[in-house]
């Protein structure tokens, strides 16, 4: 009897078994701590005025077309 | 295990007085460094595993200990460690937990009459071990078919542990390592929410200035507190967190760089910033670099790719959601390059978009919306302050603004 309720058992135990995968290392105990500049080095690596004027990229030329186009057919059709 | 069976009894019973010996002098003289070296049961250090084989071989080790009264008044310890040492060497995890979850009860209880916080380093390392031992334990369980529960115990067990350190004094010190012990835990076990009774007593303590913990438990903390922000949607403070982690994480550390950038760089996108290539590049951060080009260009599309393409990795980590709201702000960059476009070619009539040309613009991005789908993103658009302007519904134009029609965030978050 006991090994015929150990089965389902295994298979409940298994989907309870947690994990985190973006568990924080440990840092050693008397972890050597330096290297401030390393860290202004990451702050500086941000971009807060991206959101430029700037329409020359492939992106902007084909969006450029594409308005272009309907506005020709529109206008193709009004006249 | 060969070594063990070579072992002769002189030189086991001579392992372990030696250890008794070294314990007995870490705490008479106060040595809180070697006290802990000799607990920490996983750390396999040679030491150790030759003194559960000499365990192992010596049964009796415990007589050794009841019959020195330097010893016996250790025993509550001393027992029950031998015993976590020698079932970790046969591999008998669950009992090793238990043995060991008695011996840290043990010392917490000597501890707590220990006047100065000299054994701290020591009970860090019971802190440390019992979340590991516990965790193997787990494991162990789970495989015989049994109920993995020994994490949650060990969670209560640092719940005493945090008790005994979070009063004024000395020791307070060293709460905020426990308290990301706990951490580790619960988020491993989802029981997250309990995070939050400890982080109340840390915050809201006025006789101890957090600066004043060490810097390797204020970057954990703040790595998860971060993540609880990001889960909580309060993109001011996890920012707060997780870039205090970020600058304060020592350089060689790399794998936990890349964590606490794998939970900011969401955050800081959701405020209008973005990351350098740099970044991405050199902390393989790469899914997200589709999700920046696409607030760069304003490419719906794109966005939706990259949504998809790592559906799995955001939906674990949990910041799909917050990747998701990015959609309004990659729409008023569209409308925006549309509106530069449109000034490029007319400058009188640029600040009148058409409904129709948003329309084509989505369907050529293949997204087939309708007049009223669009008329309804523009008003949300509008409703949030990243278009500024109105919308005349008889003409199917917005009318935008001359002043300023597309507001940056500023590191703020978009208006809910």
């Amino acid at each position: 009897m006991a090994t015929e309720q150990a089965k389902p058992a295994t298979e409940e135990a298994k989907i309870d078994l947690f994990e985190d995968d973006d568990e924080f290392e440990e840092f050693e105990i008397d972890q050597e701590w330096e290297n401030k500049e390393e860290g202004k080095d990451l702050t500086q690596q941000w971009e807060d005025d991206w959101d430029d004027d700037d329409v020359n990229d492939d992106f902007s030329l084909q969006l450029r077309r594409e308005l272009e186009s309907n506005t020709d057919k529109n206008e193709a059709k009004s006249t | 295990m060969a070594a063990a069976a070579y072992m002769s009894m002189g030189e086991a019973h001579r392992r372990i007085n030696e250890y008794l010996n070294r314990f007995s002098d870490a705490v008479s003289y106060q040595d809180g460094k070697s006290l802990s070296g000799l607990l920490s049961v996983s750390s396999n250090s040679a030491a150790l595993l030759s003194l559960a084989d000499a365990l192992n071989t010596f049964q009796d080790a415990n007589r050794v200990i009841r019959q020195s009264d330097k010893y016996s008044q250790y025993a509550d310890i001393l027992v029950p460690i031998f015993r976590a040492l020698q079932s970790y060497r046969l591999r008998k995890l669950v009992d090793s937990y238990m043995a060991f979850e008695k011996a840290s009860n043990a010392f917490v209880q000597e501890f707590r009459n220990w006047e100065s916080a000299w054994a701290l380093e020591a009970l860090y390392v019971i802190a440390y071990e019992i979340r590991i031992l516990a965790e193997m334990a787990d494991v162990e369980l789970s495989s015989m078919g049994k109920t993995p529960e020994k994490l949650k115990g060990a969670g209560s067990f640092l719940m005493k542990v945090f008790g005994v350190l979070a009063g004024k004094g000395t020791k307070r010190v060293g709460a905020l390592y426990v308290t990301c012990q706990l951490f580790k835990i619960y988020f491993k076990l989802g029981t997250v929410n309990l995070c939050r009774s400890v982080i109340r007593s840390i915050e809201t303590a006025r006789i101890f200035d957090f600066e004043e913990f060490p810097v390797r438990d204020k970057v954990t903390y703040m790595y998860y507190t971060g993540r609880l922000e990001v889960y909580n949607e309060n993109f001011p403070a996890a920012d707060h967190k997780l870039s205090y982690a970020l600058t304060h994480c020592t350089a060689r550390k790399e794998a936990n760089i890349r964590m606490i950038l794998k939970y900011l760089i969401p955050v800081k996108l959701s405020i209008g910033i973005l990351p350098g290539p740099l970044l991405l590049e050199k902390f393989n951060l790469n899914e997200y670099s589709d999700i920046v080009l696409a607030l760069k260009r304003g490419d719906l599309r794109l966005l939706r790719h990259a949504l998809q393409e790592h559906e799995d990795r955001f939906l674990r980590s949990g910041v799909y959601l917050v990747l998701e709201k990015l959609e309004l702000q990659v729409y008023q960059r569209l409308v925006k390059k549309i509106y530069i476009i449109q000034k490029q070619r007319d400058p009188n009539k640029a600040h009148q978009i058409k409904l129709d040309v948003i329309v084509n613009a989505l369907k050529w991005l293949e997204m087939d919306m309708d007049l009223d789908e669009v008329e309804c993103i523009m008003s949300i658009l509008i409703y949030k302050n990243l278009v500024k302007g109105y919308f005349a519904h008889k003409s199917k134009v917005v009318v935008l603004s001359k002043q300023d029609p597309f507001p940056k965030l500023n590191g703020k978050p978009v208006q809910s």
